[in-house]
């Protein structure tokens, strides 16, 4: 199981990336493991208003459905329309292919943990 | 007592490898007060096989049936015929005897006749995809209705007057829960004017759908296209519902006119009527709102062999899944009528299909050529049922007795449905290809003899 | 011991073609009969379908053997054990089959004139009066379509008695976590808010977490009981006292009734509301998935609500009642099921009062019988007695790689269908086996035989065949993630041999 280093994580098993105001949001390695194979994703419309711990995307297994809480507060500006045709990718590239939405940050942020937090926080 | 297997002996044993010596002990977790003296309930005494069926045959035989009487009644259930092999599938064990098919390796059986369903359903009625039954049309509405407010996330649902009264009901009683805002928007069937262009007219922003029966509850077939153009401009969905499905033989199906659900009753195709049940509610939808729907579906996969099979699917939506977000609390469907109309409609065939709705609109139109000029059929098409006015009510409530000592089931007292005291002459009556052109001959003789004296 | 000795799946099994594949021109259509028409009547020209639906129509024989061959592909009751726990799949009898399809049932109209279905009415009036004796709760709607449609009709009478009251803040339904998905889904679809109750370590519902959660909100627990991990509520009476007395009510998941059917009575033990699934404990067929049938009982206090429409008894007859001021009104298109609810009734009169309890006394002693056999060689999360069910976890096999769904699909290759897996939730890795009433002790023996013989097998590390079960029959495991990424529910190839595009 991967825990990049440049990467913010929360509690929810979701991973954040900050680049100016723009935050890339996926979910963990260790989430889409547990989840098993990944076969609908339900993006977030662009636009979207969102608070900081807001759901606002839906990833299914077969037998199993999560919430993707929102890390930040902001407005939806993308989303990754791969999912729709190859959910799969969140199995095989959480950090990369399988990001889920992109946020223009203004205000609120849930709690979030460097990558050593995040690895101790899983072994807990 | 036949049905339980074990000897006294085995009991005995039994107990005795758990560790007991009394069947009271595997009880004794249930607080004493609450226990009950074996024998104490007021209920009637153990009945032999041979005693269960006097005490059924006689109360069945106490009753009236459409195999003795004509049968004219509709309004959601209709006497068409059912071929005897229908009838002996479904009492196949395997089918009947399985539970839901959770081990797909196991219950291909049912699965590829869930397909099979699936996929005539979908084509009878022209759209994407069906799923695997809803309780009965009325429910079936209401899934709807529910349906559309999650796809259109608003909450105002306009239905037409039109459609069936036990629909509407359940509809508004499942909303009225939910926050709904219902609009009823008027129809009457003697009004020679099209409600269509009107129930257009009420669609705006924040309608999440509009339902309209066709043909609708009095039997009368409308051209649905300005429904879709007024939907398309106001982002509202198109909810067609119907009563007897085999009108999709002769006419044109839901699909035609661009609805995104069409949903009703398929007891019309090899269910019997059963005084209301089991049916079978009907629902299908547009591919892109599959995520949406509520109840079980099959989907077609490959086994470790890569060899074609079923297995029940999109099972998030689902209540043991989603919990109190589930598109439905729907667990036990109909299937075993889905198992009937796959085999009901594989019997008759698109040729089958058409040949039963021509005969039952030919009926309609039979009946509708003998009628005294004193009684008015309701105006514009209608597939195989209508509403006949009567001069009065007394004079229909004669003619329905008249009717009956001739062994004919005329029609329904359209108020006991509608609950409109506007109605109380009116006759609501249906055909099917059961009917023959004697019946129909008797139906208006009867009718002529109880209008004369009025002469 | 040899593994084939249980096995059910040997001999000539047919692969069938879909309907689709096997269409050929149709020579004649089915002769019918009624009022032949050269053409649609002339009102309907405008509307007449262009495009065929494209269902092929085969011949008798064709269909026949089509269906009796897909049959063969299923396991049912009447095949062999079904043990699934919280299913009740018992044995049904032959003779409901004939009950359901006399003419004087099956060929009645819903419509037809009252006093032309006394002989009907009278019977389902019966049936009313037998489900409130059994239950304690005296008034009963035979209406709901299935337990989950009697949950639904169970929360809205609730809901509509607080309302009565006044009390129109109480929209909270407490679930505990070990409760049927359809209960919160249900208390969903009435209007209300759904809080979890979190079982205590011995599964049974938590008085400390129950008290915390219970405030003037609250409109009603949901509980059943036995409970899903198949133990009695043994404080079932001060569960009930405490809902009550924060002005809540109590609704019972009926499903588990088979367990105490004739040995005692849910409404004396506090519980306002019930469903009962005819189609679990009064041996009506599930179908492959339905019809049911989840009549509803009640109390005096809540009878008024009950849906319309009602069957009622006016002297020497039977009546529709269709409006009553303080109904929660119609929930389904017509009375019910009506040809479940007679099978149903034909359950309740075999036993009667001399054998009704003798049920639940078989139900459980089998459960216990099979818990004891197989308790050192599965891991037992609650030990102790239990009630029509048991429960079992892969804790023990998990240790050799081999985990639930394994085992599950272990048993179908010696000739078991599996229990219910993977619930209830609240236990990791559940199995969850409810033999019923009708199995003899020869099958019950044969199916421990081969829990223990897999058992067995991973202790010595066998675990191959676990993880490529099932072998024997007509399929192997199947690919749902497949089918879930890009669902195919509909035959695509249309008889043309074009595709059907439509978005």
């Amino acid at each position: 199981m991967t825990i990049p280093e440049h990467l913010l994580y929360t509690k929810e098993h979701e991973w954040v990336r900050i680049e100016d105001d723009i935050a890339t949001i996926g979910i963990t390695d260790h989430a889409q493991e547990a989840l098993g194979d990944i076969v609908f994703v339900e993006l977030p419309a662009k636009g979207r208003k969102v608070q900081a711990g807001e759901a606002f995307a839906v990833v299914e297994s077969v037998k199993a459905v999560s919430d993707v809480y929102a890390p930040v507060a902001g407005e939806v500006v993308e989303t990754n329309e791969l999912l729709e045709s190859e959910p799969e990718k969140i199995n095989t590239d959480p950090y990369g292919e399988g990001w889920i939405a992109r946020v223009r940050m203004s205000g609120d942020k849930v709690e979030l943990l460097d990558e050593a937090t995040y690895t101790t926080y899983l072994e807990e | 007592m036949r049905f339980l297997p074990h000897t006294e002996e085995d009991r005995r044993s039994m107990l005795e490898t758990i560790g007991m010596t009394h069947v009271d002990e595997l009880f004794a977790d249930i607080p004493e007060r609450f226990l009950l003296k074996p024998g104490t309930l007021e209920l009637p005494e153990a009945a032999s096989e041979a005693a269960i069926l006097r005490h059924f045959g006689r109360a069945a035989s106490a009753n009236l049936h459409a195999g003795q009487m004509r049968c004219f009644l509709g309004a959601g259930t209709y006497h068409h015929f059912v071929p005897a092999a229908v009838d002996h599938v479904i009492s196949r064990g395997e089918f009947l005897t399985a539970y839901t098919p959770y081990q797909p390796e196991i219950s291909q059986g049912t699965l590829q006749a869930l397909f099979e369903f699936q996929t005539m359903i979908a084509r009878l009625l022209d759209m994407d995809v069906a799923n695997a039954s809803m309780y009965d049309a009325a429910t079936s509405v209401a899934e709807a209705a529910l349906m559309a407010r999650r796809v259109t996330r608003r909450d105002r649902v306009l239905m037409a007057e039109s459609l069936n009264p036990r629909y509407r009901a359940v509809t508004e009683n499942y909303l009225a829960r939910n926050g709904g805002h219902i609009c009823i928007q008027p129809a009457d069937a003697f009004d020679e004017r099209d409600p269509i262009p009107s129930l257009a007219r009420a669609i705006d922003d924040q309608t999440a759908c509009v339902i309209v029966q066709y043909p609708d509850f009095f039997g009368r077939i409308h051209a649905l296209a300005p429904l879709r153009a007024a939907c398309d401009e106001h982002g509202a969905l198109l909810v067609v519902a119907f009563s007897d499905a085999t009108a999709f033989g002769l006419i044109e199906p839901p699909g035609h006119f661009g609805a995104d659900i069409a949903c009703g009753s398929g007891q019309a195709l090899g269910i019997p009527m059963s005084f209301g049940g089991p049916h079978i509610g009907l629902f299908a939808c547009r591919q892109r709102f599959v995520r949406q729907m509520p109840g079980r579906v099959c989907g077609m996969t490959e086994d470790a062999e890569g060899r074609r099979g079923f297995v029940l699917t999109l099972s998030t939506r689902e209540q043991h899944i989603r919990r109190e977000k589930a598109t439905s609390n729907i667990c036990s469907n109909q299937g075993l009528m889905c198992t009937a109309i796959a085999c009901h409609l594989s019997l008759l065939g698109d040729a089958g299909i058409r040949e039963v709705a021509m005969r039952s609109a030919a009926a309609l139109q039979k009946l509708i050529e003998q009628l005294p000029p004193a009684i008015t059929p309701a105006p514009g098409a209608h597939y195989n049922e209508t509403v006949l006015r009567f001069p009065d009510g007394k004079l229909r409530d004669a003619f329905i007795r008249a009717a009956r000592e001739a062994a004919i089931f005329a029609g329904i007292p359209l108020e006991t449905l509608t609950d409109r005291q506007t109605h109380a002459a009116d006759l609501l009556v249906a055909t099917t290809e059961i009917i023959s052109a004697e019946d129909i001959d008797d139906y208006a003789a009867v009718l002529h003899r109880t209008l004369e004296p009025r002469k | 011991m040899s593994a084939t000795r249980y096995s059910a799946t040997t001999g000539l099994v047919h692969e069938e073609p879909l309907l689709f594949e096997q269409a050929h021109e149709q020579h004649e259509a089915m002769a019918l009969p009624g009022c032949a028409a050269e053409e649609a009547p002339s009102p309907l020209a405008s509307f007449l379908r262009q495009k065929p639906a494209g269902i092929p129509g085969l011949s008798e024989p064709e269909v026949v053997r089509h269906f009796v061959r897909l049959s063969q592909w299923n396991h049912g009751i009447e095949t062999g054990f079904y043990p699934l726990g919280s299913c009740t799949m018992k044995y049904n009898p032959r003779v409901h089959e004939q009950i359901a399809r006399m003419p004087g049932f099956a060929q009645a109209h819903p419509d037809q004139p009252e006093d032309s279905v006394q002989g009907l009415l009278s019977l389902l009036f019966e049936l009313q009066q037998a489900l409130g004796e059994i239950t304690g709760l005296p008034h009963v709607t035979l209406t709901p379509a299935a337990g989950a449609h009697g949950e639904l009709v169970g929360i809205m009478m609730i809901r509509a008695w607080h309302d009565a009251r006044g009390d129109d803040c109480r929209r909270t339904v407490l679930v505990p976590d070990s409760a049927h998905g359809t209960n919160p889904a249900s208390a969903s679809l009435a209007g209300m808010r759904t809080v979890e109750l979190k079982s205590g370590p011995d599964g049974q519902i938590d008085l400390t977490e129950l008290k915390s959660r219970l405030d003037d909100r609250v409109a009603a627990l949901m509980l059943t009981n036995p409970n899903t991990t198949g133990r009695f509520e043994s404080q079932i009476a001060e569960i009930c006292d405490l809902v009550h007395q924060a002005g809540g009510l109590v609704y019972g998941d009926g499903a588990n009734l088979n367990a105490i059917v004739g040995k005692a009575r849910p409404g004396d033990m506090g519980i306002d509301c019930l469903h009962i699934n005819v189609h679990k404990t009064f041996a009506t067929p599930h179908g492959g998935g339905g019809p049911g049938a989840g009549p509803v009982a009640v109390n005096e206090a809540l009878a008024p609500f009950l849906p319309v429409p009602r069957i009622e008894r006016q002297g020497e007859q039977y009546r529709i009642v269709r409006s009553c001021p303080q109904s929660i009104g119609p929930v389904f298109g017509s009375i019910g099921q009506v040809g479940v609810l007679l099978r149903a009734l034909a359950y309740i009169r075999a036993f009667g009062r001399d054998h009704l309890h003798r049920i639940a006394e078989d139900a459980v002693l089998n459960a216990n019988y099979i818990l004891h056999r197989l308790k050192d060689a599965y891991h037992v999360p609650f030990p102790g007695l239990c009630k029509h069910e048991c429960l079992l976890t892969d804790k023990f096999q998990n240790r050799h790689g081999v985990k639930t769904l394994d085992l599950a699909k272990r048993l179908i290759d010696l000739g078991f269908h599996p229990m219910t897996i993977y619930f209830p939730l609240i236990v990791h890795g559940a199995m969850l086996i409810e033999p019923t009433e009708t199995e003899s002790r020869r099958t019950i023996d044969a199916f421990c035989d081969a829990m223990l013989e897999i058992a067995r097998a991973c202790e010595k590390g066998e675990v191959q065949p676990m993880l490529d079960a099932p072998t024997k029959p007509f399929r192997r495991r199947l690919d749902e993630t497949r089918a879930a990424r890009k669902p195919v529910l509909v035959w695509p190839e249309r008889a043309n041999g074009s595709s059907a595009d439509r978005s």
